[in-house]
C-alpha cells in the first residue's frame, strides 16, 4: 500500500479537526467577550458556577480544555502504527511530567495532600503516571524511586541523582524538561524518510523555539554559565544544532547572540530587545511554521502532530483569556498575555494559579 | 434485584458498613441522592487517611512480610480517632523501614561501582597518561574520573568543552561511560560540577596504589564485594531483629485497616446533611431479609431501609450477579470476554457452555485425544486456577464424540462406532451441520426478541436486527431452500412471507433514514440485500462444524499414511507425533472456529453484554 492511501484515513481525520483550529480574528473576539459568551461560546459551563472559588473554577476550566485535547489526541492516535502513537503519546505525556513537578514541589515543600490533589491534572490511562502511587510516597525521594519502578525510569533515574545532588527543584525540573525533548527528538530517528523529513522539521521548530528560549532565560535571567546553559539545551535537528548552541551559548549578550543566528532566525529577531519580544516573534514563526506543516506535509503524523500542538496553543488561549476575565485584569493586559502565549507557560502560569 | 436506600445516623455509619460487608450482597451505587441537603461527603476525611495508612503499610511489609490473614476476627468498629492514631503510628514506622530500604540501595550502588571499577581496571592501563596523577590533588589540573549515563555523553561532552575542559571515554559498558575529564584549574571548576552534577556524574575511587600487580588489585576489589555482602547480611539481620516486635502490631494494624476498608469503599456512595447519612446500592432479592436482620441487629441506633424495584431508566446501572455453578465458571469467563449479561437480559452462560462442549465434541471427536485433553487439563488444574474445568469438560465432549465416531487417537477401526465415521457419510453430516446452524440461528434469534421484549423494545422485538420479522423471513427461506433441495418448487406461501417480511424490514428502514431520496433508496437497498445475504451465509458458516469433523479423520489418514511408509519404529515416532500435531493445531483452530460461531453467529444476535457484575460491598484477606 502506498504512504498516502496507508494513511488516508488520518489525513481525513486530522482535515475535519482542522476546522477546529481557531480563525485569525477569533482572538480579537477573544478579548471582548464577557464571561457568559466564552461559557456560551465553548461549552466552559464550570465558569458559570458561582458556588466555587475564582481558583477552582480557572482550574476546573483548565482541566476541561486539556481534557478536550487529549480526547482529541486519542482520537488521532487510534489508526496510527506503534512508533507514530509512540510519538503523539510523548508529546501528550509533557502534561503528566507537569503532574510530576507537581507533585515534586508538593512533596518538596510539604504542602497538604489535598492542595497537591487539587492540581494534579487527571489525564487519559495511556499519558497518565501512576499519580496514585506517587501520590502516596513521603518525600521526593521515595517518589522518585516508585517512577524509576516503572516505564519512565530513566527519567526517573537521572532526575533522582540529580536531586540527590543538589536538592533544589530547579535542577531536578530542568532534568525532566530535558528528557521530555530529547526523548521527541530521539523518537523521530525511527521514521522512515518519507515520514521524517515533516517531523524532523515539525520537532525541529519546536525544539528551536525552546533551545532559544532556554538559553536567553539560562544565560540573562539565571546568569548561568555557557557551560551549564549549553548542558541543559536540547539540540535542534533543524537550525539550532549542537553545533551552532555551542558558539551561541558562548556569546556575552542577548544582541550578539540574536545577530549570530542562522537565517531565517536571525531575520525574524531583527530588532528584538529583551527576551519577550523574543518570544512573541518566536511564537508567531513557530506557528507560521507548524500551520505550513499541516497544510502540505505528505506525512499524516506529522499533520497530526501540528493540528494537536495549534490546538493547544488555541486552547491555552482561550484558557489565558477566561484567567483575565477571572481575574478581573484589564483587556490590554489580557492580549499582552495571547501575544506571549506558549504553552508550556501558560500551563505553569495555571500551575502557579 | 432491589435497589435499596438506607438512612442511618452519620455516628453508625462504621457499624452500618461492617454489616453490609458481612452479608456479602450490597454494591454500592455512586449516584448522589435526589435531596440536594444530602450533599455532606462524611466519609471523605477518613478514606484520606485510610488511603495514606494503607499505602504505609503496604510499603512497610515489603521489608517485613507478615503471614497471610487467616480470618477477619474480632469485627468491631474503627473510629475516625484510631484511625488517625494508627495513621501516626505507621508514619515514623515508614520512616524507620525507608532508612533501611535506603541503607539496601546504597549498598547496592556501592557494589556496582565497585563491579565497574573491576571491569575499569584493565582499561587504565590504556590510559596514555601517568596514573599516579590521578590519585594526587595538582596545582594546575582538575581531574575527574568516573561514569556518566551513555545518553548524556554526547550533551556533557560540549558542556565540558565549554568550561575549557576536555572529556575521554575509555571505556562503555551497559548503560555508562567511563570517562576522565581534565581540565585547568580556576573558576570553571565550580561550574564544571554543576553540570557533572545534572549530567548524574558518578565519580569513581581510583584504587590506591595503581603501580601494584592487577591481580592484587582485583583481590583487593573482590575483598571489598564481599565486604559489601557481609554488610548486606548484617542489615538483614538488624533489620530482622528490629521488626521482630513490630510484626504483632503490623499485625494489628492490617487488621484494623481490613475492617476500616468497607466504609472507605462505601465513601463514593455516601452522602449526608447535619446528623444524617444517607447511601444507597443493589442488593439481590433473595438477600433483602438477611440484609435487614444485620442491620437490625448491628446498629444501636433508629435506622431506615427503603426497598423499591429497578426503575426501567436504571437498567443500565443494575449489576448482574455471576453464576454460581461450578462447571460454568469457565464459560463464564469466555462470556465475559465479550461482555457481562446486563440486568434482565437471558445469561448466555449455559447455552454457550451445553453448545461450546458439543460443537468441540463434534469438529475434534476422538477418544484418544480427548482423553489427553482432558488428563492435561486435570494434571495442570493449579496452574489453570477455574480454567481447568473448561479443558476437561472439552476432553470429555470430544471423548463423547469419540465414541459415536469410533475414533481413538486417528484409529478409525479399532472401536466400533456407536453411530458411524464422519467420513462414511460427508453428505449427511454436512446436512447434520445445515440443520445444527438453523436451529442455532433461530435460537439466538429467539433470544434476541426475548431479551428487546424484556425491556418492552416492541419495535425493536418487531423489526430490529434478529427480530420477529427477520425471524420469519429466515424460516420461510429456509423452507424455500428445503422445498428446492426436495426437487419441488417454492410454494406461493413461502414466497409471499420471504417477500413481505423482507418489505416489511424495508419500509421499518425506510422510515428511520435521513437524507435525499436517491439516499434512501440506496441504503434501503443496501441493507435488505445484507439481511439475505446475511442469513444465508450464517447458516453456511455452520457446515464448519461438518467439515472440521471431516478434517480430523482426514488428518488421520495423513498422518497413518505417512506413518505407513516407515518402519515399525518410525510407524509408533510418526503415530504420536501425528497425533501431537493433531492435538495442538486442529485442537487450537477448532477451538477458535467454535469461538468464532459462539460469538459473531450467538452473542452479536441476542447479547448485548453490556452490563456490569457484581461487586458487593466485602472485607478483603489481605493487601497488596
Amino acid at each position: 500500500m502506498s504512504d498516502v492511501a496507508d494513511q488516508a484515513y488520518l489525513n481525513t481525520r486530522v482535515s475535519v479537526m482542522a476546522t477546529r483550529l481557531f480563525p485569525p480574528d477569533l482572538a480579537e473576539q477573544l478579548i471582548q467577550m464577557p464571561l457568559p459568551a466564552l461559557a456560551e461560546r465553548f461549552g466552559l459551563t464550570a465558569l458559570l458556577d458561582e458556588q466555587h472559588t475564582t481558583a477552582a473554577r480557572s482550574r476546573a476550566v483548565e482541566q476541561s480544555l486539556i481534557w478536550l485535547l487529549m480526547t482529541e489526541l486519542q482520537i488521532l492516535i487510534r489508526p496510527m502504527k506503534s512508533a507514530e502513537r509512540g510519538l503523539l503519546l510523548a508529546w501528550g505525556r509533557k502534561y503528566a511530567l507537569f503532574n510530576l513537578k507537581t507533585l515534586i514541589r508538593g512533596k518538596l515543600y510539604e504542602l497538604d495532600q489535598k492542595d497537591i490533589g487539587d492540581n494534579l491534572y487527571d489525564l487519559p490511562e495511556s499519558i497518565r503516571l501512576p499519580d496514585r502511587a506517587l501520590f502516596g510516597a513521603e518525600n521526593v525521594l521515595e517518589m522518585l524511586r516508585q517512577l524509576e519502578a516503572g516505564p519512565h525510569h530513566r527519567i526517573a533515574r537521572q532526575a533522582r541523582e540529580v536531586y540527590e545532588q543538589q536538592r533544589e527543584p530547579f535542577a531536578l525540573e530542568a532534568t525532566v524538561d530535558q528528557h521530555y525533548f530529547a526523548d521527541l527528538a530521539h523518537r523521530i530517528l525511527t521514521f522512515d524518510s518519507h515520514q521524517q523529513a515533516s517531523l524532523r522539521r515539525l520537532i525541529g521548530v519546536e525544539l528551536d523555539r525552546t533551545a532559544l528560549l532556554w538559553m536567553l532565560r539560562f544565560r540573562f535571567s539565571y546568569q548561568l554559565s555557557p557551560s551549564e546553559t549549553f548542558y541543559q539545551l536540547v539540540p535542534s535537528p533543524r537550525l539550532l544544532t549542537r553545533e551552532r548552541l555551542l558558539n551561541l551559548v558562548n556569546l556575552e549578550n542577548l544582541e550578539r547572540i540574536l545577530e549570530s543566528l542562522p537565517e531565517p532566525l536571525n531575520q525574524t529577531m531583527a530588532d528584538c530587545r529583551t527576551i519577550a519580544d523574543v518570544q512573541r516573534r518566536m511564537e508567531l514563526h513557530t506557528q507560521r511554521e507548524i500551520r505550513w506543516l499541516l497544510a502540505r506535509s505528505p506525512s499524516g503524523v506529522a499533520r497530526a502532530l501540528a493540528y494537536l500542538m495549534l490546538r493547544e496553543a488555541d486552547l491555552m488561549r482561550l484558557f489565558a483569556v477566561v484567567q483575565g476575565r477571572l481575574l478581573g485584569f484589564p483587556n490590554d493586559r489580557v492580549e499582552m498575555a495571547l501575544n506571549l502565549i506558549d504553552p508550556e507557560c501558560a500551563t505553569g502560569a495555571g500551575q502557579a494559579a | 434485584m432491589k435497589h435499596v436506600r438506607l438512612l442511618v445516623l452519620t455516628e453508625n455509619l462504621p457499624q452500618a458498613s461492617l454489616a453490609l460487608a458481612e452479608t456479602e450482597s450490597f454494591h454500592p451505587d455512586t449516584r448522589p441522592p435526589t435531596e440536594t441537603q444530602l450533599a455532606g461527603l462524611p466519609g471523605r476525611e477518613y478514606r484520606e487517611v485510610f488511603i495514606q495508612a494503607k499505602s504505609r503499610l503496604d510499603k512497610i511489609v515489603r521489608h517485613i512480610p507478615l503471614d497471610p490473614v487467616a480470618e477477619i476476627a474480632p469485627i468491631r468498629v474503627i473510629d475516625a480517632e484510631e484511625l488517625i492514631q494508627l495513621n501516626d503510628w505507621l508514619g515514623p514506622l515508614w520512616d524507620e523501614t525507608s532508612g533501611y530500604e535506603e541503607d539496601f540501595r546504597l549498598l547496592d550502588d556501592e557494589e556496582r561501582l565497585v563491579k565497574e571499577q573491576q571491569a575499569a581496571l584493565a582499561n587504565f592501563a590504556e590510559l596514555n597518561i601517568d596514573l599516579g596523577m590521578l590519585q594526587t590533588k595538582t596545582r594546575f589540573l582538575d581531574i575527574h574520573i568516573g561514569l556518566v549515563p551513555r545518553e548524556n555523553l554526547r550533551q556533557l561532552e560540549g558542556a565540558v568543552g565549554l568550561a575549557h575542559h576536555i572529556l575521554h571515554v575509555y571505556m562503555q559498558q551497559d548503560d555508562n561511560a567511563h570517562v576522565v575529564i581534565v581540565g585547568p584549574k580556576g573558576d570553571k571548576e565550580s561550574t564544571l560540577t554543576t553540570v557533572l552534577s545534572a549530567a548524574g556524574f558518578q565519580r569513581l575511587p581510583i584504587p590506591q596504589g595503581l603501580d601494584r600487580p592487577p591481580a592484587e588489585l582485583q583481590r583487593e576489589l573482590a575483598a571489598r564485594l564481599n565486604g559489601i555482602e557481609e554488610q548486606r547480611r548484617t542489615l538483614e539481620e538488624t533489620l530482622v531483629r528490629w521488626s521482630a516486635p513490630q510484626r504483632p502490631k503490623l499485625i494489628e494494624a492490617r487488621h484494623t485497616l481490613l475492617l476500616a476498608e468497607p466504609l472507605v469503599e462505601l465513601d463514593a456512595s455516601l452522602r449526608s446533611a447535619g446528623h444524617l447519612a444517607h447511601l444507597a446500592g443493589w442488593v439481590p432479592a433473595r438477600a433483602v431479609e438477611r440484609l435487614k436482620q444485620r442491620l437490625s441487629k448491628t446498629l444501636d441506633q433508629p435506622f431506615d431501609l427503603t426497598l423499591r424495584d429497578p426503575l426501567p431508566e436504571e437498567r443500565p446501572l443494575v449489576p448482574t450477579v455471576a453464576s454460581k455453578n461450578r462447571l460454568l465458571i469457565p464459560f463464564a469467563m469466555l462470556v465475559d470476554q465479550y461482555g457481562i449479561p446486563s440486568y434482565g437480559e437471558v445469561d448466555p452462560t449455559p447455552l454457550f457452555a451445553i453448545t461450546f462442549l458439543l460443537m468441540f465434541g463434534s469438529m475434534f471427536g476422538d477418544l484418544g485425544q480427548g482423553a489427553v485433553i482432558a488428563g492435561a487439563a486435570f494434571l495442570a488444574r493449579r496452574k489453570l486456577g477455574r480454567f481447568w474445568l473448561f479443558g476437561l469438560l472439552a476432553g470429555f465432549a470430544s471423548m463423547g464424540f469419540g465414541l459415536v465416531y469410533g475414533s481413538v487417537f486417528g484409529y478409525e477401526h479399532v472401536l466400533p462406532a456407536l453411530w458411524m465415521s464422519p467420513l462414511s457419510d460427508p453428505l449427511l453430516m454436512l446436512s447434520i451441520a445445515l440443520v445444527w446452524g438453523v436451529i442455532f440461528i433461530t435460537t439466538a434469534c429467539l433470544l434476541a426478541i426475548y431479551n428487546r421484549l424484556v425491556i418492552r423494545n416492541w419495535s425493536g422485538a418487531l423489526f430490529g436486527h434478529h427480530g420477529v420479522v427477520n425471524l420469519i423471513f429466515y424460516l420461510a427461506l429456509v423452507a424455500g431452500g428445503l422445498e428446492v433441495a426436495r426437487g419441488g418448487g417454492i410454494g406461493i406461501h413461502t414466497v409471499v412471507l420471504v417477500a413481505g417480511s423482507l418489505a416489511a424490514l424495508a419500509w421499518h428502514s425506510w422510515r428511520h433514514q435521513d437524507g435525499g431520496l436517491g439516499e434512501k433508496i440506496l441504503v434501503v437497498f443496501i441493507e435488505t440485500l445484507e439481511t439475505v445475504i446475511g442469513y444465508v451465509s450464517n447458516t453456511l458458516s455452520f457446515l464448519r462444524v461438518a467439515a472440521f469433523s471431516l478434517n480430523h479423520v482426514a488428518l488421520s489418514i495423513a498422518v497413518f499414511t505417512l506413518a505407513d511408509m516407515m518402519g515399525a519404529f518410525g510407524h509408533v515416532v510418526t503415530v504420536i507425533l501425528g497425533n501431537l500435531f493433531v492435538l495442538v493445531l486442529e485442537g487450537g483452530i477448532v477451538m477458535i472456529q467454535v469461538m468464532r460461531l459462539q460469538y459473531y453467529e450467538g452473542f452479536s444476535r441476542y447479547f448485548s453484554g453490556d452490563g456490569h457484575a457484581f461487586k458487593p460491598l466485602r472485607f478483603r484477606r489481605g493487601f497488596s
